[in-house]
């Protein structure tokens, strides 16, 4: 069926422009066309937003200078009624600037800047070309990600000021908050715009936690890479490890065996359960109701309890090898999975039940920090902050890994009323709210439903000790906060020549500034916290 | 749950006593060797480590530096006759040295729990400062790991608050800066602002393996390889990321120093 829709896409693409294509390519989900001319960029990219029915999941950049292919930048659209992944591939020559597409397709504004800081690559036609990832003290001839410049360069500091965007006018005072924060969260600057307590505008300034993970992996070995993709973002730790594992898999085309397809579903729910049940429990605290985070933080603990019963760490590092996972559920653990999650299923329903009943809590959440839909859908949103404004994407469905081909089968009718349900929902704190209890939920069930650890062949499957050189795949999965994606180039000798990362953060960051706008200042912890995302994971 | 156990509330939400909190058999904490001589092994150990937490001694020894390891087991999977790693943890300390011990067997002391620390940890802030200790938290760039870990202090389980220790927005509040992550370029001169902001005297902690060490992340352009290149510190917590009991450890180690330092 799949590659039916991958022979139709490629048609459609090619129908309409056969001349300014020069290879067209496919091989599992996904779909390389190559265009003989940069220039030709922004026309295609449209077409394929606009009449495909896609939207933009990730540019990647690589410097492929050394192979005489210049640099190379690679534009990935994700279709939404099909698993099909459509790179837009050209190649630079020799000139350092590259057309925008953000006029067209707004989600691209980010990549664009990051292009420009780590590869000094210059988008012409992009409105903001501010400093992105490398702070004002960084020097102006810095790119870390080009090929000739050295992990352990130490730069010298320079003192420069950066342009944060001014709101003027009678009455106006500005608000900065960050890097270092009030609460026990990670760093990140917000600068607020405000009449009176009303929000004019905020500006998000990131990239505190910039660690250079990108630029690190090309120096590791694959499995140390592996315990990097695991502290990208901690509390990700089996979803980007699973995507990491994942795209190493596809490269070698090497299948694994189901029982580790089981038990990378059940870690990665457990993932889910404990992460929104903490950020339910968060959005507690931040309603100013203490004693609802109280008892769901005790729900939170219980579970990582669990997590460490079974894999030997609180917070799920170390599950995943590459061909598979590490740790096998025994029978005795699986009893124990049942018990605990019966126990807490049970009580987590009780208390939902009494929060809904406080009048006070509810109203706090109704209509405050709401999503406009159309910006959602501009900017490419994913993961929960989507799907509570009713844009159904879920990497578990669109592109199934792992074991959830299983867990997909839905009737006509229970699509119409999943339909029906996302068209309700309003974008707001309680519909994030709502929609984490209802996943939680779910993931109770998917858990489930996976432990029937009947097969009996093996844990992993072996990687062949060499992967061609320069073949790359994507992998993807579904954590917490959305969908992860990570492109990997493989270079010689087994080493990464690229490891693309961008996790759900980066593409929903955007999304704050926009929901808090009708907001008075003291709302935003509380929409800060309802979409839950993260810094390191964005900042890399 | 066991008859020990407390009930906070109605409604089956009860913590247990955390006289009894067992740490899982299969957790993941501390390295030992369990051979006494390593000969012959060295280089490949030292190349197996993706943080270079094992290094050579001499011929017959190697060293082990709990502030580089993040505790993945790569090493005892590939010589599991040679090291074995325990469910238990490594142990906060004063300097940065301490935390790297020696392949010969090395001295243990004996384990607190929680709760014992926790009420030592009381009477000593009480007698020192007559009032609660002020925490302030700082993320130089942490993979939000140890946040997790910090976090789940304030939860009604550890409930840190009850041994007289509580979190503060501000540094200008705060007696002790408890610092995660590599200390990223990015966050050093904020880092270097709130720990003058703080007023003295003052305790630094680096907790976990990226801020003692730079861990995984290193040394690298974007980081600056631990929270001692940019701010003194005086407590290093090692794990990746440290349990809770770890925490509370290091900072009982912190108020001691400051009992012999003298405030």
């Amino acid at each position: 069926m799949n590659q039916v829709n991958i022979q139709i896409c490629i048609k459609e693409i090619i129908s309409s422009f056969l001349n300014k294509i020069k290879k067209v390519d496919h091989k599992n989900n996904e779909i390389y066309i190559h265009l003989r001319d940069i220039d030709d960029m922004p026309v295609i990219c449209n077409h394929v937003y606009t009449s495909l029915n896609t939207k933009l999941a990730t540019i990647i950049c690589t410097d492929e200078q050394k192979n005489d292919n210049d640099f190379v930048i690679r534009y990935v659209f994700e279709k939404l009624n099909a698993d099909i992944f459509i790179f837009i591939i050209a190649s630079l020559k020799k000139s350092k600037y590259f057309p925008s597409i953000v006029s067209q397709i707004p989600a691209a504004a980010s990549y664009e800047r990051e292009i420009k800081d780590m590869f000094g690559l210059v988008p012409v036609g992009n409105p903001d070309l501010r400093p992105l990832v490398l702070h004002e003290h960084w020097p102006n001839d810095i790119f870390p990600l080009r090929k000739e410049f050295d992990l352990k360069t130490k730069v010298a500091r320079q003192e420069q000021e950066y342009p944060f965007l001014r709101v003027d006018g009678d009455g106006i005072c500005e608000i900065s908050v960050g890097p270092v924060h009030a609460g026990i969260i990670e760093p990140g600057h917000f600068r607020f715009s405000v009449l009176g307590e009303n929000i004019i505008n905020l500006e998000t300034r990131l990239f505190y936690a910039h660690k250079g993970i990108e630029k690190l992996a090309e120096s590791m070995k694959l499995d140390e890479v592996l315990l990097l993709s695991e502290r990208i973002s901690g509390d990700e730790s089996v979803a980007n490890s699973t995507a990491y594992c994942q795209a190493i898999e596809k490269i070698s085309q090497v299948y694994i065996p189901n029982k580790a397809k089981k038990t990378r579903t059940i870690f990665g729910e457990l993932e889910r359960v404990y992460n929104h049940i903490g950020t339910l429990g968060g959005i507690s605290t931040d309603a100013g109701f203490a004693f609802g985070a109280a008892r769901l933080n005790i729900l939170k603990e219980r579970m990582m309890q669990l997590n460490e019963s079974l894999s030997g760490s609180r917070i799920l590092f170390g599950v995943n090898r590459i061909g598979g996972v590490k740790y096998d559920i025994s029978d005795k653990n699986k009893k124990l999975i049942l018990e605990q999650i019966e126990e807490v299923s049970s009580d987590f329903e009780k208390i939902i039940v009494f929060l809904r009943s406080k009048s006070s809590f509810m109203d706090r959440l109704k209509g405050t920090g709401i999503i406009p839909k159309k910006i959602a859908h501009d900017l490419g949103i994913v993961g929960v902050a989507a799907r509570c404004v009713g844009i159904d994407v879920d990497t578990r469905h669109d592109h199934p890994y792992a074991n959830y081909t299983v867990h997909n089968s839905r009737t006509p009718q229970q699509i119409m009323q999943d339909q029906i349900e996302m068209e309700k929902r309003s974008g707001d704190a309680l519909a994030r709210f709502e929609v984490r209890v209802k996943e939680v939920h779910d993931s109770f069930k998917i858990v489930r439903e996976s432990l029937d650890l009947d097969d009996d062949d093996g844990l992993f499957t072996e990687v062949p000790k060499e992967i061609t050189p320069y073949s790359y795949a994507l992998g993807y999965a579904e954590s917490h906060r959305g969908q992860t994606l990570h492109w990997i180039m493989m270079g010689e000798k087994n080493s990464i020549f690229r490891y693309k990362i961008r996790t759900a953060s980066f593409c929903n960051w955007k999304i704050i500034e926009h929901a808090v706008l009708n907001d008075i200042v003291p709302d935003f912890p509380l929409v800060n916290k309802s979409l839950d995302l993260s810094y390191s994971g964005n900042d890399l | 749950m066991t008859e020990k156990s407390r009930k906070i509330l109605g409604n089956h939400v009860e913590t247990r006593n955390l006289d009894d909190l067992i740490i899982a058999d299969n957790y993941r904490g501390k390295i030992t060797f369990t051979s006494e001589t390593v000969h012959g092994q060295q280089d490949l150990l030292e190349s197996i480590c993706p943080t270079k937490a094992l290094s050579k001694k001499d011929s017959d020894t190697m060293t082990l530096d709990n502030g580089k390891c993040i505790m993945c087991g790569y090493c005892t999977e590939s010589f599991p006759k040679l090291m074995k790693i325990e469910n238990k943890c490594p142990s906060p300390t004063k300097t940065k040295n301490k935390l790297v011990e020696y392949s010969a067997p090395q001295e243990h002391l004996p384990e607190k729990s929680y709760e014992q620390i926790g009420r030592e940890l009381k009477e000593k802030i009480k007698k020192l400062f007559g009032r609660s200790l002020a925490i302030r938290e700082i993320d130089a760039g942490s993979c939000n790991g140890c946040e997790i870990e910090i976090t789940a202090l304030n939860n009604p389980i550890y409930d840190i608050e009850r041994f007289g220790i509580c979190f503060v927005s501000s540094p200008r509040h705060a007696d002790v800066l408890l610092v995660t992550g590599p200390a990223s370029r990015n966050m050093q001169t904020a880092l270097l602002r709130t720990y003058e902001a703080t007023p003295s005297p003052k305790i630094v902690i680096a907790v976990g393996a990226c801020a003692c060490s730079g861990g995984i992340f290193g040394d690298s352009y974007a980081t600056t390889g631990g929270i001692d290149n940019v701010i003194p510190v005086d407590v290093y917590i090692p794990g990746c990321p440290p349990r809770p009991e770890i925490l509370i450890q290091g900072l009982l180690l912190a108020v001691n120093r400051m009992i012999t330092n003298g405030i």
